[in-house]
């Protein structure tokens, strides 16, 4: 019986086979004509990368290298653009670009990871550690003279190095974090504007005076930068010089041991909430981009910005006849530490799958020391690290941008500890995430902002169990 | 051969052919297909990896036992997430079907008008999940949104929709009722296959409108409702994009739909294992809901091939 | 009495399109955003009148990226969804058919089955999925996202069985003593008078298809073969600049074939228009 039925499904397959043979025969045909006749793309997509491979083994001269990265439309055109300058001047360079918009570049990069083949070329930020395994260093060509960081300062290449300085990537852009204001709401609440060394009571006093005196916001947020540039940086500011860091600087643990160093911080955040200084969680899911800042709006005094959105801002608001300033972030005591960082906005890396690392290496070379290039690109993705290019954008350069330029000469002159951590675990987002929850518990007044300090201490611990 | 062996294997051959079996099997063919080549491996994976600690960027799995699901058990976060879920699908589809029935049964009259309105009607419905859209819905219950200032000019005080936890899932829950159009045209098709003479009998019998409606329109149509009922509750349950792209699960996670938790797990905060685990018990929850649907449906569902 | 008639369709047609206007008011809003520059959309009014005219959105939006503008995109879009469309229907049906109306022994696992692949997130089926077609050669290229369209749609293979359920089994057995076949019963009776059913597929997966971004987003890698709903992404980006205005008028570009394809199909859904044959 249970043969029977066996052969009988057997046959009843194959039956099915020739059947459907010739209902999906014509649905292939169809496939095909569709394919053929209306997109050379997917074709195209496998020809080429036969063409690719076949003629990478052959010849050996002709090289196809894949490249991608996230941003606007403005980055994909001027990208593209450097590229093609690329292989006008490189014949024997083929590149294949993809770009994408921020989440899905992530999503589309962690698919590739799961098949081992990451783009030749690819974008990162600070989230780099999760992709270790798939960024191939950068040293050996530095060695061997195919990358040129001569225009580098130390400083600069620090951005992309892990602790124990292996050269990850070559950064885009120099970046730090700033306060942007609009002294003219300061000077209506009569309000002192903010100076290089001010506290978190002045920020914290000044927003609440704002919040009275005009109804705005005093301070706005933006995305997760309340985390990174305040609560992260807050813990770097107590203490000597680097003696404490949030994690620590070989990201396997906590860089601080008493969970209450940020109860403080947390309760200014839930105060300023409750004051109406700083958005609730309704008006902060108002904010979505950068553009629609309350402070762009005309509803906050300040914002938190990463200092490459600064010019973007800038902009928006002299187009509605306002003027913007950049304050450095505020320190626990007037005298104590700054912790900023130099950081990298996002960097360019060779990838371990990769079979033209050395070509890819070349490109990302040019692409950081080529003049013609980076006049194409703007200094879009921040400010140079290569001197010269620099030297030769801030030479021409916006209002906005000429502001950003010379803070960011200001604060790297400020102490910063010998090593300094750079990266972000993986995991820290899901910290971020609660963090940003637990100020709004202790807002409406679930926890305290000590019980808050615990938690936040305990998940990110947890990160490295 | 002899004809008469001919005769009895081409007699087998069609037995064989037009066997139940067989005819079965082969119109199932490219659903069987599929499942086998593109569904059941994901599938297995996905049960196996809900055992391990796999994350996306490293790619190492390493075995962890009943771990994921211990630790659900004390994540505050999921079972937040599992309440608001469930509170979204039991608001949401009543709702959606209710409203996606009525207007349906409005619009079948033949009037030229009714392309138009329908029309109208589903609109809403092709606009999907876009970032326009999401920018409309977070404008119109801003705090200075349309509907604050309608509260306004009727002498009310403004509502914080986004910022109040009791609140924040409402306009998702409107968003998923205003985008019913699937549900209303799939009612229209179901209303279209009722025997216009059915209505016709009823009126010679001295019916109504509204007795036509529960005694005509609302039997006759039963398998659609079943159907309708089933697949909008389990699409709920995987509602995603709203929550997504206008609250991003705030404020403090009162719209973090499990779909939004699984999909922050397995990508944002990557921890793929966790997510597979929670995946699963999804499934067995929604498999128990459907499993009651159906059980209660027999009361209620009126069958025209069995009856 | 005639008045009253009169007074009470003024009603309805008043109250259907007084709502109706409320219900598309959001994607009027979308519509006119797409004249409008990107302050006055940020700033959030909600007024759908344009305080001036910005039609440049829609050539800034229409020339792409790099080179590529929208028509590729539209066009790619609109290639695949055919096709996928064209697949879901024949073969959800023949599935549809296979479960409700024959009596083989294991259908109810396989209808089991058909459910359950609805009843885990997509986020975690992804990525095992893509692997299975990755390892078959089968990316980056359109194979992907077709291919599963051939083998039944669990949502409409369940509405077809519905639907089916409400065909007279008389009918099928009348046939059978004509001396059809199941095959020839699938083919002259039951697919015809599915008709319904099969518009309201059509209508749904159309759509769905051509609004489906994951997809696409995983399998295809040249900007060349991009879909419109990824590139309509590309213009935002949250951390620098996003171009709402080009964004909105490619959305609402995005809008018509879907709304074309509704406009034509929804037709056979009023009563009155077209016999069902099940009818007198």
């Amino acid at each position: 019986m249970k043969k029977k039925m066996a052969s009988l499904f057997l046959a009843a397959v194959m039956g099915s086979t020739v059947l459907a043979g010739c209902g999906s025969s014509k649905d292939a045909a169809q496939d095909t004509t569709a394919a053929a006749e209306t997109t050379e793309a997917a074709a195209e997509d496998t020809a080429a990368d036969a063409e690719d491979t076949a003629a990478a083994e052959s010849t050996g001269d002709a090289v196809n290298l894949r490249m991608a990265w996230w941003g606007s439309q403005t980055r994909h055109d001027r990208t593209i653009a450097a590229i093609e300058l690329y292989e006008k001047e490189n014949p024997d360079v083929h590149i294949e670009y993809e770009f994408y918009s921020f989440d899905d570049y992530f999503t589309k990069l962690k698919t590739l990871v799961a098949s081992d083949e990451v783009w030749d070329i690819f974008q990162l930020g600070g989230n780099f550690p999760e992709y270790m395994d798939k960024i191939c260093p950068l040293d050996d060509y530095i060695d061997s003279g195919i990358v040129d960081v001569s225009k580098f300062s130390e400083a600069n290449l620090a951005t992309t190095q892990t602790t124990d300085g292996v050269q990850l990537g070559l950064t885009n852009g120099i970046n730090t974090y700033g306060i942007a204001y609009e002294p003219a709401q300061f000077e209506a609440a009569g309000v002192d504007l903010p100076t290089d060394d001010w506290t978190w009571d002045d920020y914290k006093a000044a927003a609440d005076a704002i919040a009275e005196n005009t109804g705005n916001f005093g301070s706005s947020t933006f995305l997760t930068s309340d985390f990174i540039a305040g609560c992260s940086t807050y813990i770097g500011q107590q203490g000597s010089l680097g003696e404490y860091s949030f994690f620590n600087l070989d990201l396997t643990g906590m860089g601080f041991d008493d969970p209450q160093m940020l109860t403080p911080y947390i309760q200014m955040r839930a105060d300023m909430i409750n004051s109406g200084s700083y958005p609730d969680a309704g008006a902060s899911a108002e904010v979505t981009n950068i553009e629609n800042d309350f402070l762009v709006t005309g509803e906050a005094a300040m914002t938190w910005v990463a200092v490459n959105q600064f010019p973007t801002i800038y902009d928006a608001c002299q187009d509605q006849g306002r003027t913007l300033a950049l304050a450095t972030v505020p320190k626990v005591t007037k005298d104590g530490n700054s912790g900023a960082m130099m950081q990298s906005s996002q960097m360019l890396c060779v990838s371990q799958d990769s079979e033209n690392k050395e070509a890819a290496a070349a490109f990302i070379s040019w692409f950081e020391n080529s003049k013609e290039c980076n006049e194409i690109l703007q200094a879009e993705r921040g400010i140079p690290a290569n001197e010269d290019v620099r030297a030769d954008l801030s030479a021409n350069s916006t209002e906005g941008q000429k502001i950003m330029y010379d803070f960011v000469d200001k604060v790297s002159q400020f102490p910063t500890p010998d090593k300094i951590n750079v990266l972000s675990p993986a995991g820290q987002d899901e910290v971020v995430d609660n963090y940003l929850n637990y100020i709004q518990q202790v807002a409406s007044g679930e926890l305290t902002a000590a019980e808050a300090a615990d938690k936040t201490y305990a998940d990110a611990e947890a990160i490295f169990q | 051969m002899t004809a008469q062996t001919q005769q009895l294997k081409k007699k087998t051959w069609s037995r064989f052919l037009y066997s139940d079996e067989t005819v079965g099997h082969v119109f199932a063919f490219p659903f069987i297909f599929g499942f086998i080549c593109f569904s059941l491996i994901p599938i297995v994976m996905s049960f196996y990896y809900a055992f391990t600690n796999y994350s996306l960027g490293s790619k190492q799995a390493t075995f962890v036992g009943a771990e994921n699901f211990t630790r659900l058990l004390s994540d505050e976060i999921f079972w937040k997430s599992l309440t608001k879920t469930l509170q979204y699908v039991l608001f949401s589809v009543p709702l959606k079907l209710t409203f996606a029935l009525l207007v349906a049964f409005v619009l079948t009259r033949s009037s030229k008008m009714v392309t138009l309105y329908r029309s109208l009607y589903y609109l809403p419905s092709l606009v999907g999940g876009s970032v326009a859209v999401a920018l409309v819905w977070k404008q119109l219950f801003a705090r200075k949104g349309l509907f604050n200032s309608i509260l306004v000019d009727a002498g009310l005080s403004r509502i914080n929709w986004f910022g109040d936890e009791a609140l924040a899932i409402y306009p998702l829950i409107l968003m998923s009722v205003w985008q019913f159009g699937s549900s209303m045209i799939i009612f229209a098709a179901g209303l279209k296959e009722i025997p216009e003479s059915y209505y016709e009998a009823a009126e010679i019998d001295g019916a109504n409108g509204v007795k036509r409606f529960f005694y005509i329109t609302l039997p006759c149509l039963s398998p659609i409702i079943l159907y309708n009922l089933i697949m909008q509750t389990i699409s709920a349950f995987m509602t995603f994009t709203q929550a997504f792209i206008i609250t991003g699960g705030g404020p403090n996670n009162s719209t973090m739909l499990y779909a939004l938790y699984v999909y922050n797990q397995a990508f944002k905060y990557n921890n793929m294992g966790y997510a597979c685990a929670m995946s699963w018990v999804m499934l067995i929850v929604m498999s128990l809901i459907t499993l009651i649907i159906f059980k209660t449906s027999k009361m209620w569902v009126f069958s025209e091939s069995e009856s | 009495m005639k008045t009253k008639r009169v007074i009470s369709k003024t009603l309805y047609h008043v109250l259907v399109l007084a709502f109706g206007f409320i219900m598309v008011y959001p994607v009027l809003w979308m519509i006119s955003g797409s004249f409008k520059d990107n302050a006055e959309i940020l700033r959030g009014t909600l007024s759908l009148i344009p305080q001036n005219l910005k039609l440049s959105n829609y050539t800034t939006g229409w020339s792409g990226f790099g080179g590529i503008t929208f028509a590729t995109f539209f066009k790619n879009s609109f290639v695949i969804t055919t096709v996928a469309t064209f697949g879901c229907v024949v073969s959800s049906a023949l599935v549809a058919y296979a479960l409700s109306r024959v009596k083989f022994r294991d259908r109810k696992f396989w209808f089991i089955c058909m459910l359950a692949t609805m009843m885990l997130p997509t986020q975690v089926i992804m990525i095992p999925q893509y692997l299975i077609y990755y390892r078959l050669g089968l990316v980056p290229g359109y194979v992907p996202l077709i291919l599963p369209y051939f083998c039944g749609q669990a949502f409409f293979i369940y509405q077809m069985m519905q639907f089916m359920q409400g065909i007279p089994k008389e009918l099928d057995e009348a046939a059978k003593i004509d001396g059809c076949s199941k095959y020839r019963i699938f083919t002259s009776i039951i697919f015809p008078l599915l008709k319904p059913s099969i518009v309201t597929t059509i209508i749904i997966q159309f759509y769905w298809k051509w609004d489906d971004y994951m997809g696409p987003l995983l399998y295809l890698s040249r900007p060349k073969s991009y879909t419109a709903s990824i590139a309509i992404k590309l213009f935002a980006d949250a951390a620098s600049v996003t171009d709402y205005g080009a964004m909105f008028a490619m959305s609402t570009l995005s809008l018509i074939p879907v709304f074309l394809i509704f406009l034509v199909f929804n037709r056979y859904l009023v009563q009155g228009v077209g016999t069902s044959g099940l009818k007198g």
